[in-house]
């Protein structure tokens, strides 16, 4: 099962410290900054007491190790199942990867057992080889920092042509798109990958340095009305956000969502959604974002 | 007990982290009294799993403890790390590391004897109080070992010798184990393969990224299994509305998952009621595989067939009534340049089809099993509903009433004007 001990941060925290008295390195420090950068904050108190007192005997008070190769563990069925399943998954195309070993496996679940019933129908085609030879060249680029060239149809189908230092790719799950975070580039910081008609490295000398760029952070205050079920309803549909929540009396809260200031008409139809059950606060802006909305549909003679 | 950060158990924590996470505004003394010690167990454990989202504000009712993360800049979902918080014996560690090094070849075997003697020998002499493991504990961690497959055992002669499994290279695909251990299902797994392969560059990130779902990984692979094996299950639910958690026997027919709230159902079949039903993962616990049915593949397909009539989880219920539908027809309009909000509605469309009236005016239409599970998203059209043609009535009501409760609550009077002042 998953909740298992050979799975657990000890275990891969013991490991790497055998592994580190094995090459003859081991010291305090070094012991300490493997517990530290493997396991849990508290998990010095446990692991160096056990150590000291020999209750694991793996590793003597003097830190030697009757273990005599680096420890493995050869993957659990359970590990190899789900590598079997996410093999059978369409994006795995985008991947220039083949896994051997996994033949007679049989996979956790199949598309056949579950189905993402609410993400947009208008997704990336992941069987597009151009789409494929694209991602691919931008992937390579994040790992080695190469700048690149594109060209791209922007919103209103004109091409336009960029270079830049592709930072990371992000995937929303929701959208079903990669998109490319950037630096280097004056006027672009995201394309989404299918807006790409050509993209390859960028071999000229480029003088602008790589600029990790901050997003710009706003702060949304809602009210929750805990009707219909709508508190546990606003926290899950906002759960990914930063946010902090008050309970104002036994029916209202108040939350403070703090999201990426680019996302703020996307964040208007999600408040939107909540209807009378969620009221917004602050910003002054957004609310009359809202207002606006809303005077917008009491013109439309819905009756 | 004394307090430690590793436990044996993960059901008790999964409350408290759902609470910490998705309500956060509990404080201590919000706790039942008799659980206080437990409280402050559980949140000393979180607070050294997951470090710096532990947040703790101070309010008139006390200090309030929650988890805040912004999923958006988290590379790895930091609730994975709940779940490598289980609890062993001192023996259970010493003979794991001991059993592997004496397998280190695939091509090594040995009887019980033989391990047993080199575990002594060559491995807990060096040790001023060597531990003692008798033959049925090894026996015993062999049999778990081979149940998780990476133990192997073969008759030679009138021999049984014990030898490590065939290994999976995975050290060249770290892009996809880091990627899939964020979006697919039971991705807890991935990020068990990610400790394995060290330190490397993190070149992804996540949009619209729910995490919560990590903590239901043990309930969701069983169900996964039992789905593999097409299994009848017993389960235990705790619905909102009870205390105490139900026996309920299931046939397992599909997950279904929200990536816009991060919920996950069970979509499964009751043979005492005959229906088909969902179930939220969340509240669910202890899953106990049991037989196989026959029946699986004729009531999946079943299933296949309502989901044409699913926006979301409100499924047909008992299948000897005769199919009840309810039919959403909503219109909107566009101005010129708004293209896109057609696109909207095409795109965000779960089921059902879209007509258009005329250059400026469409129409959604779709027949359902609830026609509740539409309102958030007709919602979002908000600014531009013309007209709404829903057979449920008392829900087209309540729509219309709320939308006049917003028009109060934002100060919008008659004719669209507005005066906060």
């Amino acid at each position: 099962m998953i909740f298992s001990e050979l799975y657990s941060a000890y275990y891969n925290t013991v490991a790497k410290i055998i592994k580190e008295i094995l090459r003859g390195t081991v010291d305090n420090n070094s012991i300490h900054k493997i517990i530290q950068d493997n396991a849990f904050e508290e998990s010095m108190i446990n692991i160096l007491p056990a150590i000291q007192k020999e209750k694991w005997q793996l590793i003597t008070r003097k830190y030697k190790t009757p273990i005599r190769h680096i420890p493995t563990m050869p993957l659990t069925m359970l590990q190899k199942r789900w590598l079997k399943a996410i093999l059978m998954d369409e994006r795995i195309k985008l991947f220039d990867i083949q896994i051997e070993g996994l033949e007679d496996v049989e996979p956790l679940f199949t598309k056949e057992d579950y189905r993402v019933y609410d993400k947009y129908a208008d997704g990336d085609n992941y069987e597009d080889e151009e789409y494929i030879k694209r991602f691919r060249v931008l992937l390579y680029a994040v790992h080695n920092q190469l700048p690149v060239k594109a060209e791209m149809t922007n919103r209103k189908g004109n091409i336009v042509y960029a270079k830049f230092i592709p930072q990371k790719i992000e995937y929303s799950e929701k959208d079903d798109k990669f998109r490319v975070l950037t630096s280097s580039c004056r006027y672009i910081t995201t394309i989404n990958l299918a807006r790409l008609t050509k993209c390859s490295w960028y071999e000229e000398p480029f003088k602008i340095k790589s600029v990790q760029r901050e997003r710009t952070r706003a702060t949304l205050t809602i009210m929750v009305k805990d009707e219909r079920n709508a508190l546990e309803r606003t926290m899950l549909h906002f759960a990914h956000f930063e946010k902090q929540v008050e309970k104002i009396d036994e029916k209202n809260y108040k939350v403070i969502i703090r999201y990426n200031s680019d996302d703020q008409s996307e964040m208007v139809i999600r408040v939107l959604s909540f209807g009378p059950l969620v009221e917004v606060v602050e910003p002054t802006d957004f609310r009359e974002l809202i207002k606006n909305k809303l005077k917008k549909q009491k013109n439309c003679g819905l009756k | 007990m004394a307090y430690n950060e590793l436990i044996k158990n993960f059901e008790k924590i999964r409350a408290y982290m759902r609470d910490f996470y998705i309500y956060g505004f509990k404080s201590r003394d919000g706790y039942d009294k008799k659980s206080l010690r437990s409280y402050d167990d559980e949140r000393r454990r979180m607070e050294s799993w997951l470090g710096e989202h532990m947040r703790f504000v101070r309010t008139p009712e006390g200090k309030n403890v929650f988890i805040s993360i912004d999923s958006r800049s988290s590379n790895h979902n930091p609730f994975y790390n709940a779940l490598k918080a289980k609890s062993f014996t001192d023996g259970d560690i010493t003979l794991h590391f001991i059993l592997f090094d004496i397998l280190y070849n695939e091509k090594d075997a040995y009887s019980l004897t033989e391990l047993m003697n080199k575990i002594d020998e060559d491995y807990l002499s060096c040790f001023e109080e060597p531990m003692a493991f008798d033959e049925s504990t090894l026996r015993k961690k062999l049999k778990e070992y081979i149940e998780e497959g990476i133990i192997i055992s073969e008759k030679r002669g009138k021999y049984l010798l014990y030898r490590r499994a065939k290994d999976v290279k995975i050290d060249n695909i770290y892009d996809v184990i880091d990627f899939y251990s964020e979006i697919a299902p039971c991705g807890v797994i991935g990020s068990f393969l990610h400790d394995k392969e060290g330190k490397h560059d993190e070149v992804f990130a996540f949009k619209h990224h729910y995490i919560t779902s990590a903590i239901d990984s043990d309930v969701l692979c069983s169900l996964f299994l039992a789905m593999q094996s097409k299994s009848v299950v017993t389960l235990h639910n705790l619905s909102r509305k009870s205390t105490e958690p139900r026996k309920n026997r299931v046939v397992p027919l599909r997950i279904h998952i929200s990536v816009q709230d991060g919920k996950q159902y069970l979509i499964a079949y009751q043979p005492d009621f005959n229906s088909i039903k969902s179930f939220r993962i969340d509240y669910l616990s202890n899953v106990k595989i049991e037989k196989p049915t026959p029946r699986f593949d004729e009531l999946r397909k079943m299933l296949d067939n309502m989901e044409s009539k699913m926006w979301g989880v409100g499924c047909r219920g008992c299948l000897s009534r005769e199919e009840r539908l309810e039919h959403v027809e909503f219109t909107i309009q566009i101005e010129e340049d708004e293209e896109h909000i057609v696109r909207r509605l095409q795109r965000e469309k779960r089921i059902g089809r879209v007509e258009k009236i005329d250059d400026y005016t469409y129409r959604f239409i779709a027949d359902v099993y609830e026609t509740s599970e539409l309102i958030p998203w007709i919602r979002t059209f908000i600014c531009r509903i013309k007209k709404l043609n829903f057979s449920n009535r008392t829900i087209e009501n309540k729509f219309k009433q709320d939308i006049e409760q917003m028009y109060k609550m934002y100060g919008i009077e008659d004719g669209g004007e507005t005066n906060d002042i």
